[in-house]
């Protein structure tokens, strides 16, 4: 991991804001994203790792814009949240949108994607946890490839439904 | 050397891969002693170390876990993931993530990517300058830490092709002897299998001897198999299209689905667990629920006859004058000093048998190596050529309902109904293996689909839901919501040639013989091998044939296929107008093959030299046609032949 060491741990509510935040980008469910025991801590490590790689300054800027739309009323949904953010309408998303969809694909996928604009960025996989928590795998109702707690002959069966697998299904959810 | 002294061992075996293990272990067990030397680093304690490897690589190629490429992603120092240049390691091999590169990147020196599709040649139907796209490993326990743990068995038209079909040549063999040697075979792997399920393939010439019980009961089919079985009911197939050269088969054969024998445990056997379908048996699988070479090198070790001696790259088989007797193997015993340099140390061994069991193309470049570059063993001119793999044609496909890829074993069914008939007389047989793992083999997913809908690009093939067909960018629920809908209806199939036996397909050295100096070497200064490679019209009408089966299969189960053929990359040909990439399977065979006639075959029935009385020759190179199973069972059986022949020449 690349983590600059001379940062400090993010506090306790940058990292409840950031998992807040993850949450309505990626549609998994808060609690799946910051479990109430959160040993792992990916929340911790990935605002950490945006940080090293895109700067301070660039990530409270997303966070005060985060903040902003929650505090909208009416309310937001997290679709219009995220929608609002990723700037889904426009063909040419803004360096905080393609932030923000490279946080996503940290979760999704375990590894960064450097937004066009990051020069010096590269590709890498974060950590063996960001790997094996890595969530695109929940969408296929499934496992990591590599890091599964099923047991023998799962596979024979259809898998349980995509709310077990963490996806805030809002209400078109089901399998 | 060869100074009068007794030998130092009974059996001097190179390589601890399958073959090796297994004799090791028959020949301990016999009392006799035993050195095998190993080129690569020691099996470690736990796999943990290899696992985290995987998990940490970016490119989770079957080579991924494993030393010298391990865990290969960006970094701070080599922000790219450049390879490391084969010239620098001590046992460097051909991978996945070198293919089509020069040789800075790729150990075998072969044709490289071009940017077009090779073609064929006017006068023979072939397309030469082919990529060989087959991997393997150099470290203890071989490549067969990743095989898929397919455990099929050839049929009895697969080693008669010539005598029945008039293609290739035929094994030395006869069906009933294998099929005592592939049930000691399947009880040594644990293969999990039913007969009652296999009864079907009769049809192909698939019988088993009365009675015969696989040690344990099969793995399940997955959700995936149970679709494309109920999807494909009632579908047949000619045996061949339209205009096939040579001669046509209209016999319309039945396309059905059957579980795949597999050496990954139903229940505990040999004090593994059983399989927990992680979906990983290639590069790794995690709980060793799959049967390895190491799981017969411990056992080999337990007989207490038997040593390793690790790092240890043989690079010369010494005979006598006259050719006829090996005298010892000379050897490189490498390690790393304390800035990293490659330091290596000349050493040499003696027993009364030696046994080269280091890998098809290995097998072959130590045979040409030794003599001084003139070879040894090879009055029959066919050391290192009749190179062979399964090509691997991959389709891949969206189900109307979901499927539930991504998880299970890798694959756990096949279509095997097609493997024989009269068409062989005009075109390659295939089996089809059915994935377990949506298009993570097709398309690299998740990742590629994941990132198309995050970023708004269309790598997948599969995002066109914008305005005119344009990709889409979704974040949230939506995004959430559209990726399980794409993942839990992919599948793909892939279909396994047998492919023709060519002298052209070749494995030689990369040497400059008027100047007596190598051209391309590795660390320890050994030549490397090239290789050359191509397809016959027999074999890429094949191929014509497998994309037509697969989308007849797709078409009767209403999914939409979603195959795309590359162009110019290093797997890809034209044939008859239409493109086709084929993938390597790993299948390396035919390099040293087996046969009756010492003037056409390397080793006979029992992989022993024909030349060399004393020398055995064993693995996948020695089978005369890669047939259309995939091969570790088989190569495993010819071991225990060649152990029980070991002994019997020991004892004499």
């Amino acid at each position: 991991m690349t983590t600059n060491p001379s940062t400090p741990p993010p506090s306790e509510s940058v990292v409840q804001d950031f998992a807040n935040l993850s949450a309505a980008l990626t549609g998994f469910q808060s609690s799946f994203i910051r479990p109430f025991l959160d040993p792992v801590n990916l929340s911790g490590t990935f605002y950490q790792f945006a940080v090293s790689q895109v700067g301070q300054t660039m990530m409270d800027a997303l966070m005060s814009a985060f903040d902003a739309l929650s505090k909208q009323t009416p309310p937001l949904s997290a679709q219009q949240i995220a929608d609002t953010l990723l700037e889904v309408s426009s063909a040419t998303p803004s360096p905080q949108a393609q932030l923000c969809q490279s946080i996503i694909s940290m979760w999704y996928l375990g590894s960064w994607y450097p937004p066009p604009f990051q020069s010096g960025g590269f590709q890498q996989v974060i950590s063996s946890q960001a790997y094996t928590k890595s969530l695109a795998w929940n969408l296929a109702q499934a496992h990591p490839m590599g890091f599964s707690a099923f047991t023998f002959g799962y596979w024979s069966q259809p898998p349980g439904s995509l709310d077990t697998f963490g996806v805030n299904t809002g209400n078109g959810g089901g399998q | 050397m060869s100074n009068g002294a007794s030998p130092q061992f009974d059996v001097v075996i190179i390589g601890a891969g399958v073959s090796g293990n297994l004799i090791a272990k028959q020949l301990g067990l016999a009392g006799k002693k035993v050195l095998i030397l190993e080129a690569g680093l020691p099996v470690p304690d736990s796999r943990e170390e290899y696992m985290n490897n995987f998990y940490l690589a970016l490119a989770k190629t079957p080579e991924s876990p494993y030393p010298a490429l391990a865990g290969r992603t960006g970094s701070q120092a080599n922000p790219a993931g450049e390879l490391p240049d084969p010239a620098t390691l001590p046992t460097p091999r051909a991978t996945v993530l070198g293919l089509g590169g020069k040789p800075n990147v790729s150990y075998l020196i072969q044709a490289q990517a071009t940017g077009q599709n090779a073609a064929p040649d006017p006068k023979t139907g072939e397309v030469r300058g082919l990529q060989f796209s087959s991997t393997y490993e150099r470290n203890g326990g071989g490549t067969s830490w990743h095989w898929l743990g397919t455990s099929l068995r050839e049929l009895e038209n697969d080693i008669q092709l010539y005598t029945k079909y008039g293609h290739g040549v035929d094994w030395p063999l006869t069906y009933s002897e294998l099929q005592e040697l592939w049930a000691r075979a399947e009880k040594e792997i644990g293969v999990a299998a039913s007969v009652t399920q296999q009864e079907p393939l009769e049809v192909v010439g698939l019988e088993y001897p009365q009675g015969y019980q696989y040690p344990m009961g099969p793995i399940p089919t997955s959700v995936v198999d149970q679709t494309i079985s109920q999807g494909v009911s009632g579908l047949q197939v000619p045996g061949t299209l339209p205009d096939t050269p040579g001669g046509s088969d209209p016999t319309m054969y039945d396309v059905f689905v059957t579980p795949t024998p597999a050496g990954r445990n139903s229940e505990p056997y040999d004090d593994r667990r059983v399989c927990a379908g992680n979906t990983n048996c290639i590069p790794i699988c995690p709980i060793q629920a799959k049967w390895d070479p190491t799981v017969t090198l411990g056992k080999a070790l337990d007989t207490g006859n038997v040593t390793v001696s690790y790092q240890s790259v043989a690079y010369n088989v010494a005979v006598t004058a006259d050719g006829k007797t090996v005298t010892g193997i000379e050897y490189y015993e490498w390690s790393r000093d304390a800035q990293g340099n490659l330091q290596k140390v000349s050493k040499s061994v003696t027993g009364k048998i030696y046994v080269l069991a280091c890998h098809a193309i290995e097998n072959a470049k130590l045979l040409l190596l030794s003599n001084n570059w003139n070879g040894i063993a090879n009055h029959s001119q066919q050391v290192g050529r009749n190179l062979m793999d399964h090509p691997l044609y991959l389709t891949w496909a969206l189900a109307p309902q979901p499927v539930w890829g991504y998880r299970g074993p890798l694959a756990t069914a096949g279509i095997e109904s097609l493997r024989d008939g009269e068409f062989r007389k005009y075109r390659a047989s295939f089996r089809m293996e059915i994935g377990n793992e949506g298009w993570n083999f097709a398309t690299g997913d998740p990742y590629t689909t994941a990132r198309d809908f995050i970023t708004g690009t269309n790598d997948s093939g599969l995002n066109t839901g914008g305005p005119n067909g344009t990709p889409q960018r979704l974040g949230g629920t939506a995004l959430a919501l559209k990726l399980n809908n794409l993942f839990t209806r992919q599948f793909r199939i892939a279909c396994m040639f047998d492919q023709s036996p060519l002298q052209e397909n070749c494995v030689t050295l990369d040497v400059d013989r008027e100047t007596g100096k190598p051209n391309n070497t590795d660390g320890l200064g050994i030549p490397r091998p090239k290789v050359e490679y191509g397809f016959d019209p027999y074999t890429m009408e094949g191929f014509r044939m497998a994309a037509y089966v697969c989308s007849q299969v797709y078409q009767q189960m209403g999914a939409q296929e979603f195959t795309k053929n590359r162009v110019g990359g290093t797997g890809d040909f034209t044939y008859r107008g239409v493109s086709y990439h084929y993938y390597g399977a790993g299948h390396v065979v035919g390099t040293h093959r087996m046969g009756d006639d010492p003037d056409h075959s390397v080793v006979d029935a029992s992989q022993r030299s024909h030349d060399i009385s004393n020398m055995w020759v064993v693995g996948s190179g020695s089978f005369p046609t890669v047939c259309t199973a995939n091969p570790t069972l088989t190569l495993m059986a010819l071991a225990f032949k060649s152990a029980d022949s070991i002994i019997a020449a020991l004892n004499y």
